[in-house]
């Protein structure tokens, strides 16, 4: 459907994709302080019950001036590296807060736009897009693309890559086969795992002592870890834990169910996922990179039953783009160009036609239509069954030097009269 | 909406208050205090007598507690700021879960990635597509080999799942392979597009008109007038002389230049440009007042290089079997356009409790602009379905256009009435036709 209505932007719904854009920064800052929090409680209660001894002490007689000073040294380490971590923590929150303005800033701008005719629109969609493929890239771990893109485009503060960048130098650590990274960051996330009821940190330990299993027997450390960290979770993952419990009898090569499943070296990949999971969820990001989500709605609203129709329309493209790419003199040994029309063919123009993302929409469904919408006026059915508009017929014809009532077709280059077209009348 | 400060807008202002309030920088400054003091206290105590030690210490006691009071409100101020930070956030902004049940795209990542790469090659991005190609290609060469280490039990299952699988990704790693293989070409291609655009960036016309004339016959075939375009282009930026130009003042340049290259180029656009060449030799009649002359339009070339080296780039994206536009741009920006609708629905649905099962067309409409919509779309008026390949548009003699299924059933035996007009007709003299 086509109307006028269409170009206006919505500017209410035109930012779902960028929910994350500004979510993001807001929970790395609740992290930020809560990290920060914890340090400032640790250090200054140890120092203000120091304080309090030594000033006791010291009056009671019990304290040499040099026990206070000794203290007063004790105290002042601990506050400088108090002082250390705070700054830290105080210029991470600088840093967020200068990327936060920084992003709504971008946003903002869109709000002076109102149509997407506007060229203003073009230029903030295109750097949408660049967002959403860094998005991608980071998801998939390419890190050094998203960096290089990021870089190039000056999107750094539009952009999350630190965070992407740890959270797959955590995921890599379990692909490898180890847990240590993946275990002190469940340790910082405790309350949240808790409140999301994920089962990661007890799927780490099963995995620490799967490995104790595999390596020793008997196996004294594996059932001493067993006890210290799996048994706590009986009641909960009451299967898993007999199982695990069974571990003990069986060697690592056997083929027995379940125990040859938690030998596997898949649970690695299984545990990496499981933790990117976790991550996503925990930093309120959606479980695939924003691209999928906006090709596959994108993909259905431009896609049309004619775009993987078996009608030659695109027959060409295609031939052309499995020959060479490189555009050089296109002559046939008779001298006659390789394609014929697409003039102004919409096929060659139509994204889903491309050869970029003709495959890639194979199976998304098509865009629902209630109204015809026809890209030309004057509509003539030319004999090989093809139907164009006159003056898209007298303008080729012209272009192609044709004589007086002659006409050719855009597409297959086929020569017919004028007096051979009929009308067709659609609404 | 005119009433009520746009959303953002507020948000900004929110944003900027909330900058300036007191947070964790504070607490640092507040840290300092406190360490001076204890530091002031410990050469106290060391310098001093013993008797003053308890003295020193306990007057100590009052300061660091304020001081840490003093802390502890940075503290409290950073999550002030952020609390506000929430509340604004959830006021102008608030969340609206996505769509993320369902990844559609979940199996299509090699694809997806060359989707990317040609983009990145249309924009010019060159280093930034080779960077994201090596690092494509390492990461599939580790899961390969990952696979290879998966234990043999898993050959065991369904026999027909296990080939489809290892047919997919037989095939797809072949696609891959071919598509980088492809992209080294296109890259090229890219690479001689990005400099000749350049050149003409530069107002330097002739790198574009010898690849102009080098495929001139593709591009006569496919309607363009690209070469033309350029040559008069040229012509027109060699008469306006060395001021406007900036090329060296000798006689390749300026009128007579212009008049030089006009003798040695236009002859091959005679058959087709006539007017136009009769026209620019008229016009340097006019040469002493081309402003208030009748052609003053050819020689108003503001926008005239912008607007070749975007025909240019049409033309040329077009000889490689691709559109000019990025088809992932245009993807994009028409799914943030669609995904309002899509949300809508599902909301609607899952409030309903009906399922919407993925068939071949989309259960509601997603508008687009205009500028957006490439195919003709034809809804049969009667059963208000959109045609396709199983169910074409068929015209019928009178020149009215139904779907074929609607066509079969309005027949009664082999005659049928056409529900526009009075006019009947048998099936067989029904065409389905292409639009």
């Amino acid at each position: 459907m086509a109307d006028h209505g269409a170009s206006k932007i919505n500017h209410d719904n035109h930012l779902l994709l960028d929910q994350p854009l500004l979510r993001l920064p807001y929970e790395l800052l609740r992290k930020n302080i809560r990290s920060a929090h914890y340090h400032i409680e640790w250090d200054t209660n140890a120092v203000k019950d120091l304080l309090k001894e030594t000033a006791t002490n010291s009056i009671n007689q019990k304290a040499s001036k040099q026990d206070v000073v000794n203290n007063l040294d004790q105290m002042l380490a601990r506050m400088r590296g108090l002082k250390r971590k705070l700054s830290t923590y105080a210029e991470e929150e600088n840093r967020l807060y200068r990327q936060s303005t920084a992003r709504v800033a971008h946003l903002r701008e869109l709000s002076d736009v109102h149509t997407v005719e506007d060229v203003k629109y073009e230029a903030w969609s295109r750097q949408r897009l660049d967002r959403l493929v860094v998005d991608y890239m980071l998801r998939h771990g390419y890190n050094e693309s998203a960096n290089a893109l990021a870089k190039e485009r000056n999107m750094l503060e539009l952009v999350d890559i630190d965070t992407f960048i740890a959270m797959s130098k955590i995921r890599q650590s379990l692909e490898n086969g180890s847990v240590q990274e993946a275990l002190a960051w469940c340790n910082e996330n405790k309350k949240e795992l808790r409140k999301m009821q994920s089962n990661l940190e007890f799927q780490l330990r099963c995995q620490q002592y799967i490995e104790l299993n595999r390596s020793s027997c008997p196996k004294p450390d594996a059932i001493a870890h067993a006890r210290k960290y799996i048994v706590p979770y009986s009641d909960t993952y009451q299967t898993e834990v007999s199982n695990i419990a069974g571990l003990l009898a069986y060697r690592s090569d056997t083929p027995h169910e379940p125990y040859a499943s938690l030998y596997s070296s898949a649970r690695w990949k299984m545990l990496a996922d499981l933790f990117t999971d976790a991550h996503l969820k925990l930093l309120g990001l959606p479980q695939f990179p924003l691209l999928h989500i906006a090709l596959s709605s994108g993909l259905s609203a431009l896609k049309t039953p004619a775009c993987h129709s078996s009608q030659q329309n695109q027959s060409h493209q295609g031939q052309k783009s499995h020959k060479s790419a490189t555009p050089g003199p296109g002559l046939d040994d008779d001298q006659e160009p390789r394609s014929h029309g697409t003039a102004s063919l919409q096929t060659s123009v139509c994204p889903i036609c491309s050869t970029e993302l003709n495959a890639l929409a194979r199976n998304v469904p098509y865009a629902h239509h209630s109204k015809s919408h026809l890209l030309e006026h004057d509509l003539m059915l030319l004999p090989n069954g093809r139907v164009y508009g006159k003056a898209q017929l007298d303008d080729y014809a012209d272009k192609s030097r044709l004589g007086e009532g002659e006409v050719k077709d855009l597409v297959t280059g086929e020569k017919f009269r004028e007096d051979e077209l009929k009308k067709v009348f659609i609404t | 909406m005119a009433s009520e400060k746009p959303k953002l807008e507020f948000l900004e202002e929110e944003y900027r208050k909330i900058n300036k309030l007191p947070r964790l920088t504070k607490a640092v400054e507040n840290l300092d205090k406190i360490i001076e003091l204890l530091s002031a206290a410990r050469e106290q105590v060391a310098s001093a007598s013993e008797s003053h030690t308890a003295i020193t210490i306990t007057k100590l006691q009052n300061p660091v507690k304020t001081a840490f009071e003093a802390v502890n409100d940075g503290l409290k101020g950073a999550a002030a700021a952020h609390k506000k930070m929430g509340r604004a956030l959830d006021k102008s902004f608030p969340l609206k879960p996505l769509p993320t049940d369902h990844d559609a795209m979940a199996d299509h990542v090699s694809l997806i990635n060359r989707a990317i790469t040609m983009h990145l090659l249309r924009e010019g991005q060159f280093s930034v597509a080779s960077t994201f190609i090596n690092e494509v290609q390492s990461t599939l060469k580790r899961e390969d080999s990952a696979d290879l280490d998966e234990p043999m039990e898993e050959d065991d299952d369904e026999d027909e799942g296990m080939d489809a699988d290892e047919a997919a990704s037989v095939t797809s790693s072949d696609n891959y392979d071919l598509s980088s293989f492809h992209s080294r070409e296109l890259q090229e291609s890219f690479a001689e597009m990005y400099n000749i655009l350049q050149e003409l960036k530069a107002r330097n016309l002739m790198p574009a008109i010898t690849w102009a004339r080098n495929n001139s016959v593709e591009l006569e075939a496919r309607g363009s007038n690209l070469e033309f375009e350029l040559s008069r282009l040229q012509f027109v930026w060699l008469f306006k002389g060395p001021s406007v130009n900036g090329l060296p003042d000798d006689e390749n340049n300026g009128q007579r230049g212009a008049l030089q290259y006009a003798r040695s180029n236009f002859a091959r656009f005679q058959t087709r440009h006539l007017n136009e060449i009769n026209r620019l030799a008229c016009s340097m009649a006019f040469a002493p007042n081309i402003a208030a002359s009748p052609y003053k339009q050819i020689f108003a070339i503001d926008t005239a290089f912008s607007d070749v080296a975007s025909s240019f780039t049409r033309e040329f994206c077009s000889l490689l079997g691709l559109s000019a536009e990025s088809p992932l741009y245009l993807a994009a920006t028409a799914g943030a356009l669609a995904l309002p609708q899509l949300m809508k629905y599902t909301q609607k649905t899952l409030a309903k409790g009906t399922e919407w099962t993925t068939s071949n067309e989309m259960a509601f409409e997603t508008p687009l602009p205009e500028s957006m919509l490439y195919h003709s779309i034809f809804v049969c008026p009667v059963s208000k379905e959109q045609t396709t390949d199983a169910n074409p548009p068929m015209m019928i003699p009178c020149g009215h256009v139904l779907a074929k299924e609607t066509l079969q059933k309005l027949c009664k035996g082999t005659r049928f009435k056409c529900p526009y007009c009075p006019s009947e007709g048998m099936i067989k003299d029904a065409r389905q036709i292409i639009l």
